[in-house]
């Protein structure tokens, strides 16, 4: 694996609190790091990691202000961060918002669409709260007689 | 009847036994392969795994329901039952490997092995088992239970010894005044507990039931006498099944073995991560997640099989829920398969099927001769 | 089950054209076509159906495009999985909005007149709305066959209750219903000794549960009757466990997908809470079932006795002036879902069927210039009016999981309030808040992008804010009323110049009432759970109707009825109670549209009872 896609998953641990399993589980690491560089374009997502990558090894609520002071509060990264979270979870890539646009110029692929059919199935959203994607990943008959089964938070190291 | 005949209950019993565990012994490679298909390709393909999955799991309840009619009790926790992987299943005069793999060419040669079993040529007619000397650590599915090293010629004979045991055990009872057939009907599962709607399960309660259902299992898998579909003509037997993708071709009414006229099948043997054959828990680094979901999985294998233990023993409804945890397995095997394996550039990661508990360890060598 | 290859081979539109007369000519594919279609079959009859659709999901794999377009679409709308067809046009709910007083907007395919916008939906594929409905399958009770007489609202019809009965258990059995006698046995309804539905009952959500324990053993008061609330399981039209009860112990033979080889049978239900808008694993029925069975037939009688004409667009009844009868009908063949280019043919029957829908149906004939003696063709337009209510439970409930609506409370279905309010039945949706507030992406948004949420407390806040989720949906009778309509205007035509339907609505005080009365009592029963009020409707929704000071999103049910209602006479009505025309005596108008009143129970299962009774009469009139 190289430097920038393992920087890519550290990232993505931290943004979600999956864990590297729980993402490189769902096939698609690769095709979102592909999407942020389509899209944004490879200098931004450059950028955004080589942040990640400069995050103090703080622990616990040091690190959690960092990488909202240096990554979701600065004012390039922070709506790419979001729009990435988002992706995660959804397996859609959200349209920046407009005054990311205004300032930073529109990109042509930046608009909303579901990366593949597989990322709606692979969003982990449904996977935070016990669930399935619905339309997918069904989980049995009867099942949801039960009550729901919410996968503990992993113990996350996000450093890569 | 040559001397290997089944002789006494006990014995049917142990039959059964490795029944259920050679049932079983299908599962874990055809759902490894059905899983490792990628997204959007071999549609097809994972229709076809699909229902012979479950449908191998009702062939493993309709073998417990016939041990549980004869007063046996099914224990798929005994430390012998989990087949270790590769296992050998006899092929005619040698074995063969059957073993966790990806969706490929191969995988599916070996799986029209496992449904259809050599045909005993003239030459061998009414000869005995064929003696291999397995190795201790490899599981020798469909073997006699009381000679080790004695094998079928094929799954087909195996199965006739039980129905011929059957037959003779009960004649003997009559004789006496008695059945074989004494367990007790609650713990029969009905298509209350587990619905395949392309084998309906019935319970076992006499010698007609119980030759019934053998004749289902062998069926379905290889087809009735020589025909593509099984007896009423409804639905195609998975030997056929599996041909279909091999030829790229449906089958549809009307065809002879092993020429299919109907609509063209798609089938992209790229289309499924390439994980590494027979993946054993040891050669995943210590301390990898990789590591630690992969014997996770197999913790939550061991309680399944418990699970369906339970519900083969009185407590059918238990059945209702080892479905969701099917499904569960569904989803961890879909990550575990999409994870790269450390150390193996290339290759992905996989469920391993090492039962906490099981006995057999994987190391096989064995050669083959016809004994009289 | 196994559609007989030869039954996806595209009928040749200049065969079907020059092949003389066909015994029944239906058009449509939906639930009513499909019943009639196999009833006629199995007496021997030839059987020509008309689809707009391009019938490509009548194969396992054209199913699975569908959903592969769902997965794919931004929008996970009710109509997602059905792509954009401009020459068999449908309703999509997303992009309608609020009218101007006296405003007609003829932006979406259904031209809304107004003065309410109804997002109401029907699907115009192979399978028609089968493909996308939720498949509950409650009976309606005995009053709502009278409530002209017993609360002098609406209209009688000309069956009663117990006339239909037997056809109930015809449609139970077709449709696969699960459910279990003794959870449908509230408000007087009764089933013979030995009934037992076709399969068992599937089990309440665990959201459900959590609701039916804060409520149950408690009651509201209403015009002077004590109600006791409790949250009951409905019947579904979905595969659960085969009751070996059934059939007089011969159990039941559930079918699964559908396709032209071999698939997995029976499949029960695995929880996709997907009912809406396509069930990924066909356990849920779609007609598509049925005419299998249908198709069937002709490799038994070694003719094709069915046939299928896909990519057909039925645009023009012909009547012979001197008897009344539909002489022939005129169908667009289009080529090609991408253009207009299409050919006219002509297709003579001894019978024919419209089965479109209410509205598709009631526009054919209005295109055709059949008002009908009574004039009410298009008229009386339903279907019912849904208030949403959604809040947080206090507990972690597990929502987003099950069938889409396993359970609901449903007592207040019936009562002497209906003197003068409208009757509901409360829906508990096991997708929680998605049909209010598009949750949970909408709640994904809000967390990320306003409440700056991310790593370990976004987990735990898509927990705390979607797995308590509940959404009660007041499924509230619509009485008929003339002034709502379907019409038709040569200036708005679709893609093959055929004219689309005009819809004409407002929502009846009688309905408003029993909204406003509806509001009050989720109020009642969030207190009772501890739940917190999340309901919220606005004024700018295009649903939004003001009643008594207070504002309600109303929006609409896809049970659509009432546009060729049967009755007792040629002045009172537009067809007989076997759905026959009384103008045209070999014309049947089928389905939703015959239904003089839909209570509240969801339209499809009486509306498959009554053509099986059609079913009878049009063999008797072939004989």
């Amino acid at each position: 694996m190289s430097n920038r896609f393992e920087a890519f998953l550290g990232l993505s641990v931290e943004l979600t609190a999956f864990s590297r399993f729980d993402l490189l589980g769902t096939g698609l690491a690769e095709r979102y790091l592909a999407t942020l560089d389509k899209v944004v374009g490879v200098e931004i997502t450059d950028t955004l990691l080589a942040a990640f990558v400069a995050l103090p090894p703080a622990e616990g609520e040091a690190r959690i202000k960092a990488v909202r002071t240096t990554i979701l509060g600065n004012e390039l990264l922070g709506d790419v961060a979001r729009a990435l979270i988002k992706l995660w979870y959804s397996g859609t890539w959200f349209e920046l918002p407009l005054a990311w646009m205004e300032r930073f110029g529109s990109r042509p692929a930046d608009t909303t669409f579901v990366v593949s059919p597989d990322a709606y199935v692979e969003g982990l959203l449904w996977k935070a709260i016990g669930a399935h994607p619905a339309g997918a990943k069904a989980p049995g008959f009867g099942s949801w007689a039960f009550p729901p089964k919410i996968p503990a938070l992993p113990e996350l190291d996000s450093k890569a | 009847m040559s001397s290997y005949s089944i002789r006494t209950l006990d014995e049917l019993k142990e039959f059964l036994h490795r029944a259920m565990q050679l049932e079983h012994a299908t599962i874990p490679p055809y759902l490894t392969a059905l899983y490792s298909i990628k997204p959007g390709v071999n549609q097809d393909a994972t229709q076809v795994l699909r229902v012979i999955v479950v449908e191998e799991m009702l062939h493993l309840t309709i073998a417990a329901n016939i041990l549980n009619a004869i007063g046996g009790t099914p224990d798929l926790a005994r430390p012998d039952f989990a087949a270790s992987y590769p296992a050998s299943l006899p092929d005619g005069e040698t074995d063969f490997e059957v073993g966790i793999q990806a969706f490929s060419r191969e995988a599916l040669a070996t799986f029209l092995k496992i449904e259809r079993p050599a045909q005993r040529p003239k030459q061998l007619a009414g000869k005995g088992l064929i003696q291999r000397k397995t190795s201790a650590n490899t599981t020798a599915l469909g073997s006699h239970p009381r000679y080790e090293d004695l094998h079928f010629y094929s799954i087909g004979e195996f199965y006739s010894a039980i129905a011929e045991g059957i037959e003779y055990l009960e004649a003997e009872a009559h004789r006496q005044g008695t059945t074989i057939f004494t367990g007790d009907g609650s713990r029969q599962i009905t298509p209350e507990f587990y619905y395949s709607g392309g084998g309906t399960l019935f319970p076992v309660t006499d010698r007609k039931s119980a030759l019934e259902a053998i004749a289902l299992i062998i069926e379905q898998g290889e087809g009735d006498g020589g025909g593509i579909y099984d007896n009423d003509e409804h639905e195609l037997a998975h030997y056929y099944r599996f041909e279909e993708l091999v030829k790229g071709r449906y089958y549809q009414k009307g065809d002879q073995p092993g020429h299919p006229t109907g609509p063209q099948v798609q089938v992209d043997w790229e289309g499924a991560y390439p994980i590494k054959a027979n993946l054993k828990v040891a050669e995943i680094p210590e301390g990898s997640e990789l590591r630690e979901a992969a014997a996770a999985f197999n913790a939550r294998y061991g309680e399944f099989l418990q699970l369906l233990t339970r519900a083969y023993n009185g407590q059918p409804s238990l059945l209702l829920e080892a479905v969701p945890t099917m499904f569960e397995f569904r989803n961890t095997i879909l990550e575990l398969i999409r994870n790269p394996l450390p150390n193996h550039p290339g290759m992905n990661g996989s469920p391993t099927y090492e039962i906490p508990g099981s006995t057999k360890q994987a190391a096989p060598t064995r050669q083959s001769e016809v004994i009289a | 089950m196994l559609f007989p290859l030869e039954s996806t081979l595209k009928a040749d539109a200049k065969t079907v054209a020059g092949s003389g007369e066909y015994d029944v000519v239906i058009v449509g594919s939906g639930i009513s076509g499909a019943i009639i279609a196999k009833q006629a079959a199995e007496a021997g009859k030839r059987v020509l159906m008309l689809e707009a659709g391009t019938g490509a999901n009548i194969t396992l794999a054209g199913y699975d495009d569908l959903l592969t377009t769902f997965y794919s679409a931004v929008s996970k709308d009710n109509q997602s999985p059905f792509p954009v067809n401009a020459n068999a046009a449908m309703p999509r709910s997303p992009k309608l909005r609020k009218l101007q007083a006296g405003e007609t907007d003829s932006s979406t395919y259904i031209v809304q007149s107004g003065p309410y916008v109804s997002d109401t939906t029907y699907t115009r594929i192979f399978g028609g709305t089968t493909m996308h409905w939720e498949a509950k399958t409650p009976r309606m009770l005995r009053s709502d066959f009278k409530t002209r007489s017993i609360f002098g609202q609406g209209l009688d019809w000309p069956l009663s209750f117990e006339e239909i009965e037997d056809d109930y258990r015809l449609a139970e059995r077709e449709i696969g219903v699960s459910a279990n006698v003794e959870d449908q046995q509230y408000l007087g309804q009764t089933f013979p000794g030995d009934y037992v539905f076709p399969m068992r009952g599937l089990p309440l959500s665990y959201l459900d549960q959590q609701v039916n324990k804060g409520i149950e053993g408690t009651s509201v008061e209403l015009c002077g009757k004590t109600y006791p609330l409790k949250v009951r399981p409905y019947p579904q039209g979905r595969n659960s466990i085969p009751n070996p009860a059934y059939d007089g112990g011969k159990g039941y033979r559930p079918i699964g997908a559908v396709d032209t080889h071999q698939v997995e049978e029976g499949g029960r239900c695995q929880g996709n809470t997907n009912c809406v808008p396509l069930c990924p694993v066909q356990a849920r029925y779609h007609s598509g079932k049925t005419l299998a069975k249908a198709f069937a037939k002709n490799a038994k009688a070694g003719e094709r006795l069915v046939e299928l004409l896909a990519q057909a667009v039925a645009s023009k009844v012909d009547i012979d002036p001197d008897n009344g009868k539909v002489r022939s009908l005129e169908v667009k063949v289009y080529k090609d879902p991408a253009s207009a280019a299409h050919e006219t043919i002509t297709v003579k029957g001894k019978v024919f069927v419209f089965a479109a829908g209410a509205i598709e149906t009631a526009r054919l004939m209005l295109a055709s210039g059949l008002r009908s003696t009574s004039g009410l063709v298009g008229r009386n337009l339903m279907d019912h009016a849904y208030l949403l209510n959604w809040a947080l439970m206090p507990q972690i409930c597990g929502t987003m999981r099950g069938t889409s609506s396993t359970g609901g409370i449903v007592d207040l279905r019936d009562g002497p309030f209906r003197e003068r309010q409208a009757a509901f039945a409360i829906d508990i949706h096991n997708d929680g808040w998605g049909w209010a507030t598009g949750a949970p992406t909408s709640d994904l948004l809000e967390l990320v992008d306003d409440r700056n949420l991310h790593g370990a407390d976004l987990r735990r806040g898509m927990v705390d804010r979607v797995s308590r989720q509940l959404l009660l949906a007041f499924m509230l009778e619509v009485m008929p009323d003339e002034s709502n309509r379907i019409t038709v205007d040569p200036q708005y035509t679709d893609a093959l110049g055929n004219m689309r339907p005009i819809l004409s609505f407002t929502v009846p005080e009688y309905t408003m009432k029993g909204a406003a009365y509806g509001r009050r009592f989720a109020r009642t029963v969030f207190a009772r759970l501890g739940a917190q009020d999340h309901t919220h409707y606005d004024p700018s929704d295009f649903g939004y109707v003001a009643y008594e000071g207070q504002g309600y999103a109303i929006r609409g049910g896809n049970h659509l009825a009432g546009t060729h209602i049967m009755g007792t006479t040629r002045t009172n009505s537009v067809v007989d109670k076997n759905q026959r025309s009384w103008d045209h005596e070999n014309l049947y108008l089928v389905g939703g549209g015959s239904m003089p009143t839909i209570g509240t129970a969801n339209v499809t299962l009486t509306l498959a009872a009554m053509c099986f009774r059609s079913s009878r009469d049009i063999l008797k009139y072939l004989h």
